[in-house]
């Protein structure tokens, strides 16, 4: 139950109030938290699946949206194998955001961590944007795209799996660069990978890099 | 259960799993079974190859056990490794602790509190162990990561305060584990520190202590569980055990935290915490801090005027404990960098409320900052912030440059005040003293209360400043403290006071003076009196005092009201001198005139207004209420003192031949605003101080106050045409004159050329009769003598 392929770090940032901590409780736990109160700091949550045979790991870490938690938040970046950006789609200023999120990211993350744009809340029927207009977006900014209902457990399943796929994919066909301990960077090669058809989402030309488990007491 | 249905194979198992397995109990509530885990200590005690296999079975068995949720076994698995790891040798560890690990962060990944914090203290006994062998390729940064997340567990209440206090110490462990140890983890680095004091900060926010509200106040504060003060606790070990090269990792996050939590306002916490941070710092870097403070201040140039003040308030709070240890450059460098922050304030935007109280942020830090260095870097400091300041220059100064003098100024009096003199002269070098009494003469009546408040500050060293800040004739009720006058201060007031004197004189003449900026003249006067009590300097002052009085009287520039003040502090200050040296004939004579005036003529005594009744008498038609000069000469001299100086007359103003101390004098007012009046007056001036035994008689009717008013008022095309006119015929004398005429003016040259020469050849002839080749010698040039035979051939 416990050895597991591989670790992977995944770090959801957004506004406040988009649902992050939904979205992992949903595919963590299963349940739907109502009233969640907002986020402090960052949540931490692990998440084992299976890949084609194989384990994964998955580790959450769930960030608070909240401007003045940026400094910790920012400092998670730097480690993450996939970054998570969710907004609300029926909260324009959440998506205004997203622009000074990625460059946040850009500045802070890996510059070659899978990034994935998540529109979340589309149970709700007060969407003020339009589905195209985030895919649209995503595809400027290099990131795949996938609208997610955390109450209705809409595709939050498929997010993770997807980037725990991905994520392995990559880990597979290349041999481990992964995270020095020092920083950000990464001492392995990279490629930039046209991936595979998905149903709805698109991937598009990400660039991915893999980590092992990385946390070395792991693989001593 | 484990146990029940492998019983009857457990022979055909290793034996290191069957002594695991035992030490299990059948119903976890039993708790470890101790006798078996004594075996197993014991048996990985005499087989230490076996440890890591041990380990690695406890932790599958652990894992399983999270996993069908059965937190019992999970307990007692912990604590099993627990006692594993201390009853282990050192040597033996190393792989032990892979596992060992690998068990703490299955624990911490489980979102069950209880295990959160088992594993929390079983990492904490794991960091107590001293390792030898160093483990290059283990990795904290889950840890550091999950702890700090742990810091900020947002869970109810109870539960929340013991997952944040097990995040503190975690973080805690993981510092003291990493920091100790080269070899490992660098855990300065910002990734790790980017989380580590964030966390600390949080939680040390969230206590009550520096908030005014009170419902948020602990009540258990004085816990020792309390997760705000273990956070502190945390942070001083944190930064005390951070080297130079680590400091600006540490506070770069505090920065952060600040803005983004907007802690600067009100910067109570903010003052908390810096204080912590330099309190708990090596005590050498502490400079650091207050450095990265400052450029703290520069990066937030454009945020609003109240954050800034409150950083500059936090700066001035702990200012003066990186005083203590900063040393040279970088005294000079904070001060700087002080003032350049003044600067750029004055530039920014004059005459707002919040930039105002900016700026006394900034001039307190400064104080703060100078109050704790030694004296003699107190006066390094003033001459420094002297060398700031913009000078007055007569037509070209803008509304900003005024600011930033007085404001400058205003910093001077801050350290001046924090510095005790003992002696003057150290107190005031030559290169301090000069521009101080230029800026005296400054136009704005303002920045010239400031410069004589300066002085005070500097003069007074028996907390008379007090007593003689407003002018008086009761002498005797002030209770004045005195001392003998030392040696160097004689010294110093013989050589500097003149320039002193004058400068006090000259201020006295502007028209734009208030009341406040006479008493304050006074003020100087009568503690350079009370500071330099003796028989020398009384003369000088007396001379001073008749001077300001013919001012009072020959004056056209000052108003009434103006002359009826300097006629106040006049008799304040013959009321003074007697007192402090003893005169008893002079203190009469005063006490007489006091009591002339308060009859005829109370407008001529303190205190001073800045407006009298209209029907106030003129001075000038009041003879009998005034000082006489010969009067007091013949006082003196019953005093026992000589008066040959007094009955010269006086350098200063009308009957005078103008100014003694032409040069120096010349030096330093020239800038200021009333250069004209010496432009003219250099060559007299010169010839006077050559030869002083002629000074009495030298050209009286030329240098009246009437003509030196006429100098003033004359427009200067005037003088310029009088002095090409000089040129012109000075220059038509040289060409048209015949050469022996030339040669008759210029004569006195060359005879005293002339008498040199023989003078040097006579000593010469001396050392003739010793040694005739030492006299060629000598008289040979020095390059004959490098080459003699150059010369004998």
């Amino acid at each position: 139950m416990d050895d597991y392929k591989f670790l992977f770090k995944v770090v959801l940032v957004g506004n406040a109030g988009v649902g992050k901590t939904c979205l992992v409780r949903r595919f963590t736990q299963g349940l739907f938290p109502p009233g969640q109160g907002a986020t402090i700091g960052v949540d931490f949550m692990i998440k084992t699946v299976e890949v084609g045979n194989e384990k994964v790991k998955l580790q959450i870490w769930d960030t608070a949206g909240q401007e003045r938690f940026r400094s910790i938040t920012q400092s998670y970046y730097r480690s993450a194998h996939a970054l998570i950006l969710v907004y609300d789609i029926s909260c324009q200023p959440t998506f205004d955001c997203l622009t000074d999120w990625l460059r946040e990211i850009e500045e802070y993350a890996s510059c070659k961590v899978l990034r994935v744009l998540v529109g979340n809340k589309i149970d709700r029927e007060d969407r003020e944007i339009p589905t195209h207009v985030g895919e649209e977006f995503a595809e400027r900014h290099n990131m795949y795209y996938l609208e997610t209902s955390a109450k209705q457990s809409d595709n939050v399943e498929r997010l993770f799996m997807q980037i725990a796929e991905d994520l392995m994919k990559q880990a597979r066909s290349r041999d481990l660069p992964r995270y020095n301990s020092n920083h950000q960077n990464i001492n392995g090669t990279t490629t930039p990978i046209s991936d595979s058809s998905c149903c709805s989402g698109k991937f598009i030309n990400a660039i991915v890099i893999f980590g092992k488990p990385t946390a070395c007491i792991h693989c001593s | 259960m484990c146990n029940g249905c492998c019983g009857c194979c457990s022979a055909f198992r290793p034996r290191y799993k069957r002594l695991v397995d035992n030490i299990f109990p059948v119903y976890p509530q039993d708790g470890l079974v101790k006798s078996n885990m004594e075996k197993l200590t014991f048996y990985s005690l005499s087989s230490p190859e076996k440890l890591d296999r041990i380990g690695e079975y406890l932790y599958q068995r652990a894992a399983r056990d999270i996993y069908r949720k059965k937190y019992g076994f999970v307990i007692i698995a912990m604590e099993a490794m627990d006692q594993l790891l201390l009853a282990c040798h050192a040597p033996t560890l190393n792989l032990f602790v892979e596992s060992f690990l690998k068990m703490v962060q299955k624990l911490l990944e489980s979102t069950e509190p209880e295990l959160q914090i088992l594993a929390t203290t079983s990492f904490v006994k794991f960091a107590n162990i001293e390792e030898d062998t160093p483990s290059y390729h283990r990795r904290y940064d889950f840890f550091v990561s999950k702890f700090s997340a742990m810091c900020h567990s947002g869970e109810r209440d109870e539960i929340r305060d013991k997952i944040r206090t097990a995040g503190i110490k975690g973080l805690q462990a993981v510092v003291r584990k990493t920091v100790s140890d080269d070899l490992v983890e660098n855990i300065w680095e910002s990734v790790h520190m980017d989380k580590i004091v964030p966390s600390l900060l949080f939680n040390m926010q969230e206590s009550g202590f520096h908030k005014k509200e009170s419902n948020n106040i602990d009540v258990t504060s004085e816990d020792a569980l309390d997760p705000p003060m273990l956070a502190e606790t945390c942070l001083r070990e944190l930064v005390g055990r951070a080297s130079f090269g680590h400091i600006r990792a540490v506070l770069r996050p505090v920065f952060k935290h600040f803005d983004l939590h907007t802690l600067w306002v009100p910067n109570d916490f903010a003052i908390h915490t810096f204080r912590i941070i330099m309190f708990s710092i090596q005590a050498q870097y502490s400079y650091t801090v207050v450095e990265t403070l400052m450029a703290h201040l520069d990066d937030n140039a454009k945020s609003s005027a109240t954050i800034r003040t409150n950083i500059a308030g936090v700066l001035s709070k702990i200012i003066a404990i990186a005083a203590g240890e900063s040393v040279g450059p970088s005294v000079l460098e904070i001060i700087n960098s002080l003032l350049s922050h003044l600067r750029d304030s004055v530039r920014n935007e004059a005459s707002q409320l919040e930039e105002k109280q900016y700026q006394e942020a900034l001039i307190n830090a400064l104080g703060e900052f100078a109050n704790h260095l030694p004296d003699y870097q107190k006066i390094e400091i003033m001459m420094f912030i002297m060398s700031k300041i913009p000078f007055p220059l007569v037509d070209n100064h803008s509304p900003a440059d005024n600011l930033l003098q007085s404001i400058l100024l205003k910093s001077l009096l801050k350290v001046g005040t924090k510095y005790q003199t003992i002696h003057l002269n150290t107190t005031f070098p030559v290169s301090f003293l000069e521009p101080l009494l230029r800026m005296s003469l400054a136009p704005d009546p303002d920045m010239r209360l400031l410069v004589q408040k300066i002085l005070h500050t500097l003069i007074d060293r028996h907390n008379n400043l007090e007593k003689l800040s407003k002018p008086t004739v009761n002498i005797f009720d002030l209770e004045l403290v005195l001392e003998k006058s030392s040696r160097p201060d004689l010294i110093f007031i013989n050589k500097h006071g003149p320039i002193i004197y004058d400068a006090l004189y000259t201020s006295l003449q502007m028209d734009t003076n208030t009341p406040e900026n006479i008493e304050a003249v006074y003020t100087t006067l009568a503690l350079l009196c009370v500071e330099l009590a003796s028989v020398e300097t009384v003369i000088d002052l007396l001379q001073l005092i008749l001077g300001i009085q013919s001012l009072s009287l020959n004056s056209t520039l000052l108003s009434n009201a103006q002359k009826f003040n300097l006629h106040a502090i006049v008799i304040s200050l013959l009321a003074l001198i007697p007192t402090i040296v003893s005169i008893k004939p002079l203190a009469d004579y005063a006490c007489q005139i006091i009591e002339q005036r308060k009859q005829e003529a109370p407008h001529l005594l303190p205190d001073l207004f800045s407006h009298y009744p209209t029907n106030s008498e003129v001075a000038n038609k009041l003879p009998h209420l005034l000082i006489d000069q010969m009067a007091i000469c013949e006082y003196v001299k019953a005093g026992g003192l000589d008066p040959s100086r007094l009955q010269q007359t006086s350098p200063y103003g009308a009957g005078g031949p103008g100014f003694v101390t032409g040069t120096q004098r010349n030096s330093w007012i020239e800038s200021g605003a009333r250069g004209s009046i010496i432009d003219i007056q250099t060559s007299e001036v010169d010839s006077a101080c050559s030869s002083p035994g002629v000074q009495k008689k030298y050209t009286d009717e030329e240098l009246t106050f009437e003509s030196m008013k006429k100098v003033l008022t004359e427009p200067p095309e005037v003088r310029k045409e009088a002095e090409a006119e000089r040129r012109k015929v000075l220059s038509h004398t040289f060409r048209t004159a015949t050469f022996s005429e030339l040669v008759r003016r210029t004569q006195p040259k060359h005879d005293v050329l002339q008498t040199k020469l023989n003078e040097i050849f006579n000593s010469l002839n001396s050392n003739e009769n010793r040694s005739p080749i030492d006299e060629k010698k000598a008289a040979v040039p020095a390059y004959e003598q490098n080459f003699p035979e150059l010369f004998y051939y």
